[in-house]
């Protein structure tokens, strides 16, 4: 299947992703409503964004005690609103942290991969987001471990 | 709710801070069409609220930080924000701009601008979630510079990278330094006129903005989406701005040596001295010279903004911000120095004391020429300050910002500082009559920015340089020293620039055709939104800035450069040409074009019409002149 | 070969779960049959039915014909009386055998009250079962004064619905703190202030002595202190496991019944799942009873995997709980009450916002958030801490940096490749979708 893939060297901080994620999700621009999320190294000197990698597991859609999470014919693990009650539980049992609670909407909300056509993808303007066929992977490592502390940037302390 | 605007939140947050008190006013619909936000409604708020008696150190001041309708949407570079008060240089109106992630958070808390009035009686900062808004004490910040401040607020609130915008003033800001400015997000500074004294006078050491959980609602999503890809494409591909999408601000550097502006040791020459690496000043050598990674503004595609580490010298492994041009000159070849990496240092040395680097090249290189003329003496200074010593001047900053020694004086800008020390002295220092700091050029070969840095309103450049200035009936280029073209050009691209200003967006991003802009904000607000109506916005904003320059005394009579940013070049490229030769000629067709009187600096009463301002004619030209 | 029998005895979440799991492993080549006193339904959300923002039919896991299209024989309405193991039969409480090849015991857990005087008296319900639901439906009405005894994660479920119902809430604990089994002290006084801030009287530390009528309404008395005047009593004062109807049945059953990594129990043809098993504990590595929903889905999953003939292991559960009371959220994971553990805790000033890290050497044993649900920065790293405390990844290089700096907890996660580890972890390589391929004549 098509995945979302990270290159997060590629990734400028500058958090569009969010706003078109978003805007997929609700209607609005919203960053607190998307799936995919950046987070900041080294102080404020790299970036990248995080997102639900449609594990094997599929854990939230194990753990939902209403099935109201599926499976996408593009993939993806994605919630029913109609069928979820906010129980929270595909929250604690994703160990991923890619599946989250709407306090507005009172329920849960994760990446659907927006029906195959990913808007983190489309609106990246330095292609860190790919969507391509491939096994998901853990994108971010490597890259995190290199450039979690601050100051990692050139060995500065 | 009655009034879910597109691409608005609605409301402004006020904040009295002789009181404490912290309110929501609604931004109407009529309101928000007329002003469009940013340098607009800033514009109507010091008009309508800062009478003439309250000077820029007044409670009764007001400091807008104020977005606008494009912040927190998709199109590119749209986080920033806009400040807008009674600044310190020029003790008049005042707008400039900074980017990052300010604008974005602000729509997500709910606000579309916060207004400060009043004045603090201990130093606080203001905390805004997109819940609650507090004023909290700000004593541990105290001291530190913008990007410690920044550093302890991540720590205080426990949030990380852009879940949390902050900008604040440094210690210059605290210790009323005249060019002090407000800085966020680690690099990007709203630096002109002394909005950070400003600020330090109201005793607000930082705003902190969370990521809130709001939305920005657009009126035709897809549409918007569309146009914003549209301007990222014209961005990249015209000829006009591919290279400012590849490297930002960094070709300015050679291009403008080439043209005769780039200022080197305050204005004395237009020639690079020798033994100067030339070819460490490409844009490719400037870029690639430093271990460099992306650090844009929100939603912005742009090469531009970064964060880089110092690869050789004193100050090897320290991290610091890229440069813009502005701050390879200011912090460089006008006071002389010319090694990249050493330049980096010291400009980021003053983002994080937060002062306009402009203002202290001028400054800074100004000390230097006076030490070497025997002007100031070592013993006055303290130390011997030689032309590019950036230790040196890293030492000045030291003392502007604790007012130590003769730093007392200099943190009151050259133009008091030149004038306090008279003589010889005061003859070359840079600045404008009016007390506003030229950018970083040499503008006696740039003709259309020293005109229109002088009869500015805004307390820096109104026009700016030209943006498809082919879609105004104006030609493709000009010749630079032709005063009638030069004044026509800036004279009927007034307006353009208060409009991109207004609109939450960065001033490269909106360079795009006007067109393509007009319909970006169309999609964002549902608005049927034309060309001349941007234009007429840009101006109402500005000509109402020059009208509150006028109620506060600050008229045409100083619309003048000092005698040595005046003065004529010695050598490069235009050696010999002067422009105050043309100075009158320039005005003349200044004042014909934008409609402004002559004599008195006042926009005609048909002027002020035309632009909706009929509210404005009685206060300049008294009663009977609306009929 | 005749089709081997599989027995499940009760239709809750670990029962389900088992039963999905043995059809997508056998395509429904044998037989299950299914013996529940209802239709199997799903308790954990019942607290929405009292919300009333689910109808009752929404609680249903499967009805009749689901059941049928995945070739479940049912004996709904029947309770297991006891198990003959030599036999290999179930004994039904009307007499009634049901021979078994292997056999699941999921019967879960019932409510139970403390023995007070007047706790089984008219207007004084538990809330646990679909039943029990019903009736403290019917009983609330707007204005209602409900007096809760108990203050643990059950309680805390109901406590949405219950205001939104319009109930006037008084919650009394024994314990000197709320949610006793769940949070530390100073979560529990953070919860607390919430709740009182909220209109909910709160008052922990008081044991009841009698529950009394008065008047047409319930009187509860305490050992100290006014006694409590309400319309409706809510006993939320634990629950047990059902396990009696197992005593001589040679299964062997200590806090719960002894299962092993498969699930089996101490007869070997028997399994067992959910709230009646004692099974790994992911952190400590001994065996625990872990009553909660995911250890349910868990065990079911595995159990039935197994009597399917697949040979699974149980890496072991992981405590964990998250609940929502007045868009608060509170959560803990794993050894979040370790005493012995080393402990960083950060409260923010002037925010409900707590958080608390346990480690034992690098490894982050346990954890307790709490923030207002709003609060999604804070509060959406439930599933990065429940992922390190699930890994056990080795935090030794960032304890001091979290130390300092809680909210790095997601740079934590990324950098240790946290979720490298976890990508290849599957119970049974997916989810089961057993509709898709079973094949009803088969």
């Amino acid at each position: 299947m098509r995945v979302l893939k990270i290159i997060p060297e590629r990734c400028t901080g500058c958090m569009r992703c969010e706003l078109a994620c978003s805007y997929e999700q609700t209607g609005t621009f919203q960053p607190s409503k998307a799936v995919i999320r950046v987070s900041s190294f080294e102080g404020h000197t790299s970036y990248a964004p995080y997102t639900c990698p449609q594990c094997a597991e599929a854990w939230c859609l194990t753990a939902c005690p209403v099935e109201a999470i599926g499976i996408s014919p593009a993939g993806a693990k994605e919630v029913m609103d109609d069928i979820c009650v906010g129980c929270k539980l595909c929250t604690i049992a994703c160990p991923y942290g890619t599946v989250f609670y709407d306090p507005d909407s009172h329920k849960a909300f994760k990446c659907d991969l927006c029906g195959g056509k990913p808007a983190c993808a489309t609106v990246c303007p330095t292609q860190a987001i790919l969507y391509v066929e491939a096994g998901t992977e853990d994108w971010l490592g490597s890259f995190a471990a290199e450039r979690a502390l601050p100051g990692a940037l050139a060995g500065v302390r | 709710m009655a009034d879910t605007p597109y691409a608005y939140a609605g409301r402004i947050l006020r904040v009295d801070l002789s009181t404490g008190r912290i309110w929501a006013d609604p931004f109407p619909g009529a309101d928000r069409r007329r002003w469009i936000g940013g340098a607009g409604l800033g514009a109507k708020i010091l008009w309508e609220e800062v009478p003439a008696h309250a000077g820029w150190d007044h409670p009764d001041n007001r400091l807008v930080l104020a977005t606008g309708p494009l912040a927190g949407l998709p199109v590119w570079g749209t986080g920033g924000l806009t400040v807008v008060t009674r600044g310190a240089l020029t003790n008049g109106a005042t707008s400039t701009q900074a980017n990052g992630f300010f604008g974005a958070n602000l729509k997500f808390c709910g606000y579309d601008a916060i207004v400060f009035q009043g004045q603090s009686p201990k130093w606080v900062y203001l905390h805004v979630t997109d819940d609650k808004v507090e004023l909290r004490d700000a004593s541990s910040l105290l001291g530190k510079d913008t990007w410690e401040t920044q550093q302890a607020l991540e720590a205080e609130l426990r949030l990380t990278g852009h879940r949390l915008s902050v900008y604040s003033i440094g210690p210059a800001g605290e210790k009323l330094a005249r060019f002090a400015a407000i800085q966020g997000d680690y690099g990007h500074v709203a630096s002109k006129n002394g909005c950070g004294a400003v600020m330090g006078k109201k005793r607000v050491k930082a705003v902190a903005i969370e990521r809130g959980a709001k939305g920005v609602a657009a009126a035709h999503p897809h549409a918007l989406l569309a146009t914003s890809e549209e301007m990222a494409h014209s961005l990249k591909t015209d000829p006009s701005t591919s290279s400012l999408y590849q490297y930002g601000t960094l070709p300015g550097v050679r291009n403008l040596h080439g043209m005769g502006a780039l200022p080197i040791r305050n204005y004395t020459t237009n020639v690079w001295p020798e033994g100067v690496d030339v070819k460490l000043w490409e844009a490719k050598s400037l870029r690639e010279g430093f271990d460099h990674r992306g650090h844009q503004c929100s939603a912005c595609g742009m090469h531009h903004c970064h964060m880089q580490v110092i690869r050789s010298g004193p100050h090897k492994g320290e991290l610091v911000d890229e440069p813009e041009y502005e701050g390879w000159a200011g912090a460089g070849w006008a006071i002389g120095a010319t090694d990249p990496q050493q330049v980096s240092w010291l400009n980021t040395r003053l983002d994080r004391a937060c002062l306009d680097v402009n203002e202290f090249g001028w400054l800074c290189g100004w000390v230097m020429e006076c030490q070497q003329k025997g002007y100031i003496t070592d013993k006055d200074l303290g130390f011997r300050l030689e032309w590019g010593d950036v230790e040196g001047a890293g030492r000045l900053i030291q003392m502007i910002c604790r007012r130590e020694g003769m730093g007392d004086l200099l943190a009151e800008g050259v133009k008091i500082a030149s004038e306090k020390i008279g003589g010889k002295a005061a003859e070359c220092a840079i600045y404008t009559m009016k007390g506003e700091s030229p950018r970083g050029h040499d503008h006696r070969s740039r003709w259309e920015e020293m005109l229109d840095t002088c009869t500015a309103s805004s307390g820096t450049i109104d026009s700016g340089p030209a943006v498809f200035p082919t879609e105004f009936g104006l030609p493709a280029r000009i010749s630079p020293q032709d005063p009638v073209a030069v004044a026509r050009q800036v004279g009927t691209l007034r307006g353009r620039r208060h409009f991109e200003d207004s609109l939450g967006a960065c001033i490269f991003t909106t360079r795009v055709p006007i067109d393509l802009l007009c319909r970006s904000l169309a999609a964002a607000t549902g608005w049927d939104f034309r060309r001349d109506e941007a234009i007429r916005a840009g101006r109402r904003a500005v000509t109402l800035m020059r009208a509150f320059n006028l109620r506060c005394g600050i008229g045409p009579g100083i619309e003048k450069p000092s005698k040595r940013y005046g003065s004529t070049p010695v050598d490069g490229p235009i050696a010999g040409v002067s422009i105050m030769d043309q100075w009158e000629k320039l005005l003349d067709t200044w004042y014909e074009t934008t409609g402004y009187d002559r004599a008195s600096g006042r926009p005609l009463p048909e002027t002020l019409r035309a632009l909706g301002l009929e509210d404005v004619i009685e206060p300049l030209w008294g009663a009977g002149a609306r009929a | 070969m005749a089709a081997k029998r599989h027995v499940i005895v009760g239709g809750g979440t670990a029962g389900w779960n088992a039963i999905t799991a043995i059809r997508e492993a056998d395509k429904g080549a044998s037989e299950i049959t299914l013996v529940a006193d209802e239709a199997p339904y799903a308790r954990m959300v019942l607290p929405y039915y009292l919300g009333r923002q689910i109808g009752e039919t929404h609680v249903l896991t499967a009805g009749p014909q689901r059941l049928a299209a995945l070739k479940v024989t049912t004996r709904l309405g029947r309770r297991a009386a006891r198990v003959d193991a030599a036999g290999g039969k179930l004994i039904l409480d009307n007499g009634d055998e049901v021979p078994y090849d292997d056999l699941l015991i999921a019967t879960g857990s019932s409510a139970v009250r403390p023995p007070v005087p007047g706790a089984d008296g008219a207007g004084v319900h538990s809330f646990w079962t679909l039943p029990q639901a019903r009736a403290v439906s019917g009983g609330i009405q707007p204005g209602a004064r409900v007096a809760m005894i108990g203050a643990g994660f059950i309680a805390f479920t109901i406590l949405n619905a219950l205001v939104a119902r319009g109930a006037r809430l008084t919650v009394l604990e024994i314990a000197p703190r709320i949610l006793p089994r769940m949070v530390d002290d100073a979560a529990a006084r953070i919860v607390q202030a919430w709740l009182e801030e909220r209109g909910v009287a709160v008052r922990p530390g008081v044991q009841v002595t009698a529950i009394e009528d008065a008047g047409g309404a319930k009187r509860v008395r305490l050992k100290a202190g006014a006694p409590v005047e309400a319309d409706l009593v809510i006993m939320a004062t634990g629950i047990r496991p059902n396990l009696e109807w197992l005593k001589g049945s040679g299964v062997e059953v200590k806090a719960g019944i002894v299962v092993d990594a498969r699930m089996r129990s101490s007869v070997p043809n028997i399994y067992a799942a959910g709230d009646v098993a004692e099974g790994p504990d992911r952190v400590t590595g001994a065996k625990a009873v872990h009553a909660i929903e995911p250890t349910a889905v868990q065990h079911g999953r595995v159990a039935g995997a197994n009597m399917a003939g697949r040979e699974v292991a149980y890496p072991g559960s992981l405590l964990m709980n998250i609940v929502d009371v007045l868009d608060l959220e509170i959560a803990s994971f794993g050894a979040w009450d370790d005493a012995k553990a080393e402990a960083f805790e950060d409260l923010l000033p002037g925010r409900p916002s707590y958080r608390k890290l346990l480690f034992r050497g690098g490894r982050l044993v346990g954890a307790i958030l709490l923030g207002r649900t709003r609060e999604i920065w804070a509060t959406n790293d439930v599933g990065m801490l429940k992922g390190l405390v699930y890994t056990g990844k080795d935090l030794s290089a960032w304890k001091a940096r979290l130390k300092a700096r809680p909210q790095d907890i997601r740079l934590a996660y990324l950098a240790t490749g946290t979720a490298k580890e976890l990508l290849p972890q599957t119970l049974l390589g997916g989810p089961s979708v057993p509709e898709r391929d079973v094949t009803v004549n088969a």
